[in-house]
């Protein structure tokens, strides 16, 4: 990695028909930094990741990624800058195989051409290989992602970000309807993956925060309610009252 | 004053004077040439109408003659006893007899009883331009009680002034014709340009002024074709925007549910022929009769194929184009490959003449007045029904509407045949001005799709948008592009328009456009 | 999207040996038949020069099948439209073909043809020009559908025009370009399009070695596009073109640029498709506004899906069967061809999603 880079919100507002998703959202993430962003049902967790990633492009405000304009570029742009994101429901090729799906991830040129002409040298199958093991899917790897399980899916699909190499990982309610153990070795894994990169993460799961142990954000009604340690965020009367009703 | 004298004279003696000349004039008709084209210019003077058979009978070759006694089907035209015609010969006549015959003809007419004729004979003097029509028009005028007739003489009036010698009679013409707004009235002007450079400037501004009156007729005649075009578009789109726009189906053989209710139409008129005092309701009758047929095909389709393939939309595509070339060729075989007739009732026929000289047809207004009828019917059905918040609820969130007890296969089959079932009326309203034929419906599908993307999916009002402004863009380039260039035009403009809005006009934004 | 559709590269069952051993077997039976024409008139063996014809015919089909398929079967990218790259391919075909008759037109005009004569043209719209020379024309046969596929698609995929808007779009495409050749003035001949022609690289095409010829060019056009198809499937570029058709927006996240994957395989599907029309031409002797007719294209989507799509061979498959049907039953019963084929998009979406090769597939399992 040649250059650290943080990403960058201010002021952002989304309206949709004058539903104000995002409302003069601002923050800050730091190179390397780990980020829990809680908020209730409609807070804009999930707008903003929409923001970020170019999927939905801002009403007002600005979003960069060290030097880059985020509201200027589109979703593929914005990805090879080295943004990934996990989905809420996880999206894998269900028509690939696992190695396959890996490989597609796997960061090299994106071009039609390239792909026509793109062979697997030993240095790739060796980097698929590793993630393979990682994830727990090597005994899988000329299946079909369409028959895995739904935690298997998940495991692809953070498998896949790993091969994209990222610097700023989104990942959206990554232990939604997971078993308590699949949700122990996610956390693991994600903290893991962290290492050196910027990871935000949306959840809805306080427990799963408090395992995550880092900063977390608040947001309500698409701006920014609370910001801090878990603890002081809990012990927040504004973040109280908004999830223990009004 | 003297005119005026003159004229009270002619008009209180007309009776007696008239005789007089008529049977002064006829003789001269069994003459030469030169005496047969006076007697024909006195007859037409004298306002007699005797006059007008005997000089209807010459233009045609049917006046016969024996010596200087004049036959007019078989009776002495100046006594009008019966007579023996044996050794009649018939009068023959020249070009400048016919000539003649053509201005005496018109004049003649415009006392003719009949407000047809009257109207008939001032086209035909406006044509023929003589300054000698002006007393006998002036005349008419002055007795003319309809409306249309006596707006159609004084323009022969003013074209006749234009040729009369007195300019200040021509400046009447002038300004007469300048109130105009006809091409005929701004040909005259132009050619009388030509004539009397004298008085070019006030025959400019006269043309000025039809100019500004033409380009305003034309506009609204554009809108209106444009206007009519948009609701036939409406029509077909309507059921369109329901079965694509609010349930994501697409269904390919809505085109011909269309046909479907356009042979409907045929079907009930036919059924009524036999009960003539029904036969001017058939069309009335046709319109519930074309919803439920087309509404239970498409509740057939619906249940028996397409819910097999919900969540497959490019699937549904394919095996609804395939249920429409079965329907199409079912017809075809049914009903025969030629277009079926269906008739307008009287209250449909005809045009409407607005001020300014637009004229509107009948039946276009009235498809007008239905497509409106209809989409109010829609947006009511939706609005206000207990099954238009059921849709809805379905539309929105067909698990929830579910576990609140709401029936959703019974309201997929319900809002597949109502869209359906408005298809099948815009069928009844397109028999009125569309060949009905078994590939109907195949003229309207694309273009029905274009209004839909136009117009943004699942908008009703989109849809009235989206048609309207389709219709009324393709009339304006019509003009200089042709009619197959300007749809042309419209598909490309659409592909332009649509990457800068590609939700089309009035999308639904936000969460909800992304399911 | 629909679920899973395997793409071969994944896939063991059937043998992979056995398919390609299936494969060569028929292109060696096709390529017999030109020869087997050749044996005298009392021969069992004998094809009929109609046999002959007609199998040429569906070549070009098979091949307008594959090109359909690499775009709808791979990439999920459904044109309605197909046959107007299908139909202008042979437009190209049919202008070389038309400046090769020459004076031997019933006017006799030494350049223009029949019909410009008989409209009243002075000379050889610009637009002609070139077309005299035989690569030229095959040139434009390839880059004429491929522009138009190109600025369509390009207009379409970058504004995320997708599924059944993109089906309607391309459909309202072939139907205006259809209205447009409709037009005399357009200097296409109207109505009538081209036919009458005489000759080809100097061969007279009611000739036996001019039949043969254009089947051996067809043939050869679809065992290479074949090939190149298998190539691209094989490929990463394959795999991506499968991932955009099942989840696209996921590979926006992955980084590539989903709008230029389409354009390629689109652009490259619609060239595929006007070389197809460019050898149909000569081959039926004839080419007018019908070919753009929008039933036509969508007939060309239902070999694909009855085949089965997704699978290369299965387009050509079904190319051939669904015409050898339609040839057979509207000899005989011209009436019940519409119910048939109208049936067959209906059984061939509910009942056999997968197409025949998907039913070969579950009877090998």
């Amino acid at each position: 990695m040649t250059k650290r880079q943080g990403l960058y919100l201010d002021g952002v507002s989304v309206v949709f028909d004058g539903f104000r998703a995002l409302n003069n959202l601002s923050l800050i993430v730091d190179p390397g930094e780990l980020r829990a962003v809680i908020g209730p049902n409609g807070a804009g967790k999930t707008t903003m990741m929409d923001v970020i990633t170019g999927k939905t492009r801002p009403t007002a405000g600005t979003v960069r990624f060290g030097d880059h304009d985020l509201t200027r570029m589109d979703e593929a742009a914005i990805a090879n800058l080295g943004i990934g994101r996990k989905f809420q429901k996880p999206t894998v090729f269900d028509a690939l195989t696992v190695f396959e799906n890996l490989e597609l991830a796997l960061k090299a040129p994106r071009d039609p051409l390239s792909c026509l002409r793109w062979r697997l040298n030993a240095v790739s199958r060796a980097r698929i290989g590793a993630v393979l093991e990682e994830i727990g899917l090597a005994a899988r790897a000329a299946d079909l992602a369409g028959v895995l399980s739904h935690g298997q899916r998940q495991w692809l699909e953070i498998g896949m970000l790993l091969m994209q190499d990222p610097e700023l990982l989104l990942v959206d309610e990554p232990v939604a309807g997971m078993t308590d153990q699949e949700t122990e070795q996610t956390a693991a894994l994600l903290r893991r993956i962290a290492g050196h990169r910027s990871v935000v993460v949306v959840e809805h799961d306080l427990e799963f925060v408090r395992a995550l142990g880092e900063k977390v954000t608040v947001l309500h009604e698409g701006t920014m309610l609370s910001e801090g340690s878990i603890d002081a965020v809990q012990n927040d009367p504004r973040v109280i009252e908004v999830y223990l009703g009004r | 004053m003297a005119r005026l004298l003159l004229l009270i004279v002619l008009l209180l003696a007309r009776p007696a004077l008239a005789q007089d000349a008529y049977l002064d004039a006829l003789p001269g008709l069994a003459g030469g040439f030169g005496a047969q084209a006076e007697a024909v210019e006195r007859l037409g003077a004298g306002g007699n109408p005797r006059a007008l058979p005997v000089l209807r009978a010459l233009s045609e070759g049917r006046l016969m003659k024996r010596d200087s006694t004049v036959i007019l089907n078989g009776t002495d035209a100046a006594t009008g006893q019966p007579l023996d015609a044996t050794g009649a010969e018939t009068v023959r006549i020249n070009n400048r007899v016919r000539s003649a015959l053509r201005g005496a003809l018109g004049r003649l007419q415009l006392v003719s009883a009949n407000p047809d004729e009257r109207f008939a004979a001032a086209e035909s003097v406006f044509r023929s331009r003589s300054a000698e029509n002006i007393p006998g028009l002036e005349a008419a005028i002055a007795r003319e009680t309809v409306p249309r007739v006596k707006e159609r003489q004084e323009l022969a009036l003013a074209a006749s002034r234009l040729v009369a010698p007195d300019a200040a009679v021509k400046r009447q013409g002038i300004a007469t014709l300048g109130g105009a707004s006809s091409e005929d009235a701004r040909a005259l002007l132009l050619e009388a340009r030509n004539a009397n450079p004298e008085l070019a400037a006030e025959i400019d501004a006269a043309i000025a002024a039809i100019d500004t009156r033409l380009t305003f007729k034309r506009a609204a005649e554009t809108l209106f074709q444009g206007l009519s075009l948009g609701s036939v578009l409406l029509l077909a789109a309507l059921g369109l925007a329901i079965t694509f726009g609010v349930m994501g189906v697409i269904n390919m053989a809505h085109g011909e549910f269309v046909m479907l209710g356009a042979y409907t139409t045929f079907v009930v008129q036919e059924a009524c022929r036999g009960i003539p005092w029904l036969l001017p309701w058939s069309l009335p009758l046709s319109v519930p009769a074309a919803f439920l047929v087309a509404g239970l095909a498409g509740a057939a389709l619906e249940r028996g194929l397409i819910r097999h393939l919900y969540g497959r939309p490019l699937e549904t595509l394919l095996m609804t184009f395939g249920v429409g070339m079965i329907l199409q060729q079912a017809v075809r075989l049914a009903f025969g490959a030629q277009n079926r007739e269906v008739i307008s009732p009287a209250w449909m026929q005809g045009t409407l003449p607005l001020p300014g000289g637009i004229l509107i047809t009948q039946n276009r207004l009235w498809v007008i007045v239905f497509a409106m009828l209809v989409l109010l019917l829609a947006i009511a059905a939706i609005r206000l029904t207990r099954f238009g918040l059921e849709m809805r609820a379905v539309v929105q969130n067909r698990r929830i509407a579910a576990t609140m007890g709401i029936r959703t296969g019974r309201v997929d089959a319900l809002t597949f045949a109502f869209g359906s079932g408005i298809a099948g009326m815009a069928g009844v309203a397109l028999s009125q001005i569309d060949n009905v034929s078994p590939n109907l419906g195949t003229g309207y599908i694309i273009d029905s799709f274009m209004v839909v993307v136009f117009g943004g999916v699942g908008s009703l009002v989109g849809t009235l948008v989206g048609s309207m402004g389709l219709g009324v863009l393709n009339k304006v380039i019509e003009p200089w592009a042709g009619a197959v260039l300007a749809k042309v035009a419209v598909l490309v403009i659409i592909m332009l328009f649509i990457q800068r809005r590609p939700r089309g006009l009035f999308a639904l934004k936000g969460r909800a456009a992304d399911a | 999207m629909s679920g899973i559709t395997a793409t071969p590269a994944a896939r063991g069952i059937p043998p992979r040996l056995l398919v390609r051993g299936a494969i060569l077997a028929g292109i060696a039976l096709l390529a017999a038949l030109p020869l087997l024409n050749l044996l005298p008139a009392g021969s069992a063996l004998r094809v009929s020069d109609f046999t002959v014809a007609v199998t040429g015919k569906w070549i070009c089909y098979a091949v307008l099948a594959l090109a359909i398929d690499i775009a709808w079967g791979y990439a999920g990218i459904l044109s309605l439209g197909h046959g107007a790259f299908f139909a202008l391919g042979g437009y190209a075909m049919g202008m070389h073909l038309m400046r090769l008759i020459g004076p031997r037109g019933v006017y006799g005009h030494p350049v223009l043809p029949d019909f410009m004569v008989f409209l009243g043209y002075r000379e050889l719209p610009w637009y002609w020009l070139g077309f005299e020379h035989f690569p030229y024309a095959l040139l434009m046969a390839l880059l004429v559908p491929g522009a138009l596929a190109f600025i369509v698609g390009w207009l379409s995929f970058r504004s995320r025009i997708t599924g059944v808007y993109f089906s309607i779009l391309t459909q309202a495409m072939t139907y205006a370009l259809m209205l447009a050749f409709f037009r005399n003035d357009m200097g296409f001949g109207g109505n009538n399009g081209f036919t009458d022609f005489k000759e080809l690289l100097g061969v007279p095409l009611n000739t036996q070695a001019a039949r043969s010829g254009l089947f051996y060019a067809a043939l050869l056009l679809l065992a290479g596009c074949l090939f190149l198809c298998r190539h691209i499937v094989s490929t990463k570029l394959g795999r991506v073109l499968v991932a955009v058709r099942d989840a696209e927006s996921r590979v926006r996240f992955l980084g590539y640029s989903v709008t230029s994957f389409k354009l390629a395989v689109f652009t490259l599907s619609g060239m595929m498709a006007g070389l197809a029309g460019a050898l149909y031409v000569p081959l039926v002797g004839i080419i007018n506004p019908g070919e753009f007719a929008p039933g036509n294209s969508i007939e060309a989507v239902i070999w694909v899906a009855v085949g089965g799509r997704g699978t290369l061979i299965g387009a050509v498959l079904g190319a051939f069967s669904v015409n050898a049907v339609k040839t057979w039953l509207t000899s005989f019963a011209p009436d019940l061809w519409l119910f048939a084929l109208g049936g067959l998009f209906v059984a061939v979406t509910l009942l056999l999603p997968q197409g025949l090769v998907g039913l070969f597939r579950r009877r090998a399992r």
